[in-house]
């Protein structure tokens, strides 16, 4: 194992994460919510940590980066980042608890978006600039944007972008792994640029508009108000936020070919995309009918909240509009399986991607059928060609390892925490999936203050496997990882 | 420059590293599921699976925006058939790598049809190599620049040789009947380096010495070389370089002995070299060589397909004493390890072909940017020559290279006026439109005026 490369790696992610924290320092400045210091000391410490590791590390000229390695520096890249982005909060004292600031930090770059706060008035608005950046930093991951920053940093970079992207399989756009984590950075910048100009037509305050625009392009789900974007009262944002919310789960590979020239052809010549807004128009009518004897019959509030809500969920953003902790059970059903699903892979959002759920019910189907006629050959295709065994097989694997660490983390979860299974269950699959908000205890006009510590550090574990898609983080505890060799 | 790959074999892959690391994007096309598994987890390249002759394909991997097709899969008629389908489908340059001597026949008359702008023979260019090796029997390789007109040879210095023991800058004082070659780069233990004046040469070293046909041939008599001309060959293996080696050296005058265990192999070999010992039987068995007359022998070419027997039966005729032992090898990561059994000659049809293929790229790249005119890799890589055209105007023109600074680790082997091959020592000058070769132990140059200034 190369340590000094990983430590090379690492330093250059730091230096990169204390120029992002930039952006939190001059709103502090234009705002004099007294929290200048905190950011300041905040860069100071991650910078010259990030600068001491990137130049006082020599590495030989063309070192190559294993694929271990590559999974290593990942895992921890993401630790380290989450702890340094845990600095501007302890530093402004507005979250003093380590445990509460780790699970805020990994919260925000994980880009689930729960949290330990109750009340944000009062907070310093440099603070909770960068608490919005986390998710926007988080959501197309930092490697990817080292990689397109520094491109020469090491040989065989597709081995940080394969373990940090989201997906079974790493789609390249273009030949050079560099150039295609500048593609999918300018996809992203334009997008979230046409959110927050939309916001702002809508009538919303910059900061509100580049906040939330923030927030949603990671589909994170952090927003300034204790009430989410209920507290704009106001439908047309609602159904903006849902648009993008619905947009940023989307493959980014399909918005570059529609830029090549495929144009909408792109999108519904894609299987995954037509699995993913066919879930979520399913999940909305279910819905809505489901509450309609809660709403007493309006059919258009019942639609309203579903849609919202849904896309929120589906996007893993997290989002809030209305409690729908009080929604009757089978909605709360459908929410639960949206929140296992998640979205597209090679998106900003979380959970197990449609796409695997694509190929498991493929996969399902053809052993059905094989118990039948067990000597027919019979091919898994996605979007018209054969998968091969070896990813079926990975995929089977992931589905069950996450369904696994879901159970495992439900039950860590309960031995701090005095609420019912329903909470521990939802809490620990919201964490995993990256979503923010789960049902009872933690529903959507609740969060994760009431756990203890242990269980806020369990949370905040479970919320980087679920974003580095279990494999990097189970790595770091195997023996092997930490052989020299 | 946009280059597609067709094939992620030996050649394909090693291709790649280097177009890579010279900044082009490379995308590369395999059928084996493994090899593009090793392609996309080992290369900074867009790796597709699937068929190279499949229009579909070559469209998904941008086959009408891409600068320049490469067919290396080990299949000639899938090659030739991704050549066509990319030219059709708009690719404005093609490579492809055709191995049968059938087709070899009729490429000519295809080639324009099949819209194949170089048409790559490993085999054939191996045997061109291997029959370059014999007529300098103490060569370990010979390099050829400007057409042919100048060559570097590469020699290890032995024990009484004249030159060793004196500083490079005293030599022409010191020795001064010595014919005036440039010693152009020398390797000891696993360092290159270009000698400066003050390098003294010990024996063993390995010593590049470049200069005109004439100047060459004169210097190796003055080392007392030229008793060691090849007159009878033994060659292992009957296989596509076997014959085509025997094609280039049997006009030579030299005597092939070809040994060869499959007997239909040996009955055809037979039957298209007239002039040949054809030997059915195993040529690893050493009282089989020996009869045949192995410690007689001038040169021993070991050619089968497998890389051990190739060793083993290298290393044996060494022992016996044949003086030219030359062995095929179809890896290129260990050829330092065969250098240090002794084995001065190790030739591989992949590096070769790899070699042959960037020279293509390389020249073809001038049109869009860098100026080098054709590339050269030396010493398994670890130093390039480059060929140049002087351009009009830049700074180096017209002054005498004494004056000029030159860049570290470089050197200008050759100067080529109008035909005439001028071996440059202090005094002489760079005009423009000269032929320069420039000779680099390091990658990375690509212009003549990063070489020399002012």
């Amino acid at each position: 194992m190369n340590r000094k490369l990983i430590l090379r790696v690492l330093g250059s992610m730091l230096c990169i994460e204390a120029i992002a924290m930039l952006p939190a320092l001059l709103l502090s400045f234009h705002y004099r919510d007294g929290d200048s210091a905190a950011m300041g000391q905040s860069i100071l410490v991650t910078g010259l940590l990030g600068i001491f590791l990137f130049f006082c590390v020599r590495t030989e000229k063309d070192a190559h980066l294993r694929l271990k390695e590559g999974f290593i520096i990942t895992a921890l890249g993401w630790i380290l980042l989450s702890l340094c982005g845990a600095l501007p909060f302890l530093f402004s004292h507005t979250l003093p608890r380590f445990e509460d600031a780790f699970f805020e930090s990994v919260s925000g770059f994980t880009t689930t978006g729960a949290s330990v706060v109750n009340r944000f008035e009062g907070f310093p608005r440099g603070v909770m600039f960068w608490r919005a950046s986390t998710h926007w930093i988080g959501g197309m991951g930092v490697l990817v944007l080292t990689l397109a920053l520094l491109p020469k940093l090491t040989g065989r970079s597709s081995h940080l972008v394969k373990a940090e992207s989201p997906g079974p399989s790493l789609s390249k756009l273009v030949p050079k792994t560099g150039a295609t984590a500048k593609i999918l950075y300018r996809i992203y910048i334009v997008l979230t640029a046409a959110e927050f100009l939309t916001l702002l037509l809508l009538g919303l305050s910059p900061y509100d508009a580049a906040l939330h625009s923030l927030s949603t392009a990671g589909t994170g789900g952090f927003s300034n108000y204790g009430a989410s974007v209920a507290a704009f009262q106001s439908v047309p944002v609602e159904m903006v936020i849902s648009l993008f919310m619905f947009l940023f789960g989307i493959n980014f590979a399909l918005y570059y070919k529609a830029f090549l020239g495929d144009h909408i052809k792109a999108f519904y010549k894609d299987e995954e995309f037509r699995w993913y807004a066919g879930i979520i128009v399913a999940a909305i009518l279910l819905i809505s009918v489901f509450n309609l004897s809660f709403y007493h019959g309006d059919y258009w509030t019942s639609l309203r909240y579903s849609i919202f809500t849904v896309a929120s969920t589906a996007s893993t953003t997290g989002f809030v509009t209305v409690d729908y902790g009080v929604w009757p059970a089978a909605s709360h059903m459908i929410i639960v399986i949206i929140m296992f699903i998640g979205s597209c892979a090679g998106s900003t959002a979380g959970g197990i991607k449609v796409v695997r759920i694509n190929m498991i019910c493929k996969l399902s189907r053809r052993n059905i059928r094989s118990t039948g006629q067990p000597k027919k050959m019979e091919v898994v295709r996605m979007d018209g060609k054969a998968v091969d065994e070896a990813t079926l097989s990975q995929v089977a694997q992931f589905a069950l390892m996450y369904i696994a660490l879901w159970l495992l983390g439900a039950l860590l979860l309960s031995l701090d925490g005095p609420f019912d299974v329903l909470t521990h269950l939802t809490a620990s699959l919201t964490c995993v999936s990256n979503v923010g908000p789960g049902l009872g205890a933690v529903g959507p006009v609740s969060n994760f203050a009431a756990y203890g510590p242990f269980a806020k550090v369990v949370s905040a574990m479970l919320m980087l496997f679920g974003r580095l898609e279990l494999l990097p983080m189970f790595i770091l505890f195997t023996r092997s990882a930490w052989h020299k060799y | 420059m946009r280059i597609i790959l067709i094939g992620a074999g030996k050649v394909g892959y090693a291709l790649a590293e280097h177009l890579i690391s010279e900044e082009h994007d490379v995308t590369v096309i395999d059928n084996d599921e493994e090899a593009i598994a090793h392609c996309s987890g080992a290369l900074d390249a867009l790796c597709l699976k699937g068929n190279g002759a499949n229009a579909k394909i070559l469209l998904e991997a941008g086959v009408e925006k891409a600068d320049m097709i490469i067919a290396t899969t080990e299949n000639d008629e899938t090659n030739m058939l991704a050549c066509l389908i990319s030219k059709r489908l708009g690719a404005p340059y093609t490579i492809c790598r055709i191995r049968d001597p059938e087709f070899n026949e009729s490429q000519m008359l295809l080639q324009n049809e099949l819209g194949i702008d170089v048409a790559i023979n490993p085999e054939r260019a191996t045997a061109l190599e291997i029959s370059r090796l014999l007529r300098y029997p103490f060569a370990g390789s010979i390099e050829h620049f400007a057409k042919g007109q100048v060559e570097m040879v590469e020699f290890r210095a032995s024990e009484s040789d004249p030159f060793l023991n004196i500083p490079l800058k005293d030599l022409v004082s010191r020795v001064p009947k010595m014919p005036r070659v440039l010693y152009a780069m020398v390797e000891r233990g696993n360092q290159v380096q270009i000698p400066t004046g003050d390098f003294i040469f010990r024996p063993g070293d390995r010593v590049f010495v470049s200069g005109n046909m004439l100047t060459i041939t004169e210097y190796f008599r003055f080392l007392g070389r030229n008793r060691l001309k090849v007159r009878s060959v033994m060659i292992l293996g009957g296989g596509r370089i076997s014959y085509y080696l025997s094609r280039f050296i049997v006009p030579m005058g030299i005597h092939v002995t070809l040994f060869e265990v499959n007997k239909e192999k040996a009955r055809l070999m037979s039957e298209m070299l007239p002039k040949v010992d054809v030997i059915l039987g195993d040529g690893t068995d050493e009282d089989l060589l020996e009869e045949q007359g192995l410690s007689q022998t001038d040169a021993f070419v070991s050619l089968s397909n497998r890389d051990e027997e190739n060793l083993i039966s290298g290393m044996h005729a060494n022992r016996c004493g044949v003086p030219r032992v030359i062995v095929k090898s179809s890896r290129m990561s260990h050829l330092d390890v065969l250098t240090d059994l002794g084995l001065d000659s190790v030739v591989s049809p992949q590096f070769i072909t790899t070699s042959t293929i960037l020279r293509y790229v390389r020249a073809r790249e001038n049109s869009s940017g860098t100026r080098i005119e054709r590339l050269y890799r030396l010493l398994e890589g670890k130093a390039e020559a480059m060929e140049f055209i002087a351009m009009k105007g830049d700074a180096y023109i017209g002054i005498p290279l004494k004056d000029l600074v030159s860049r570290k680790g470089t050197l200008v082997a050759v100067i080529v006026r109008q035909n005439k091959v001028i071996v440059p020592f202090g005094n002489d000058h760079i005009e423009a439109g000269d032929h320069v070769v420039v000779i680099s132990c390091e990658s990375g140059v690509s212009d003549l005026n990063e070489v020399i200034y002012r």
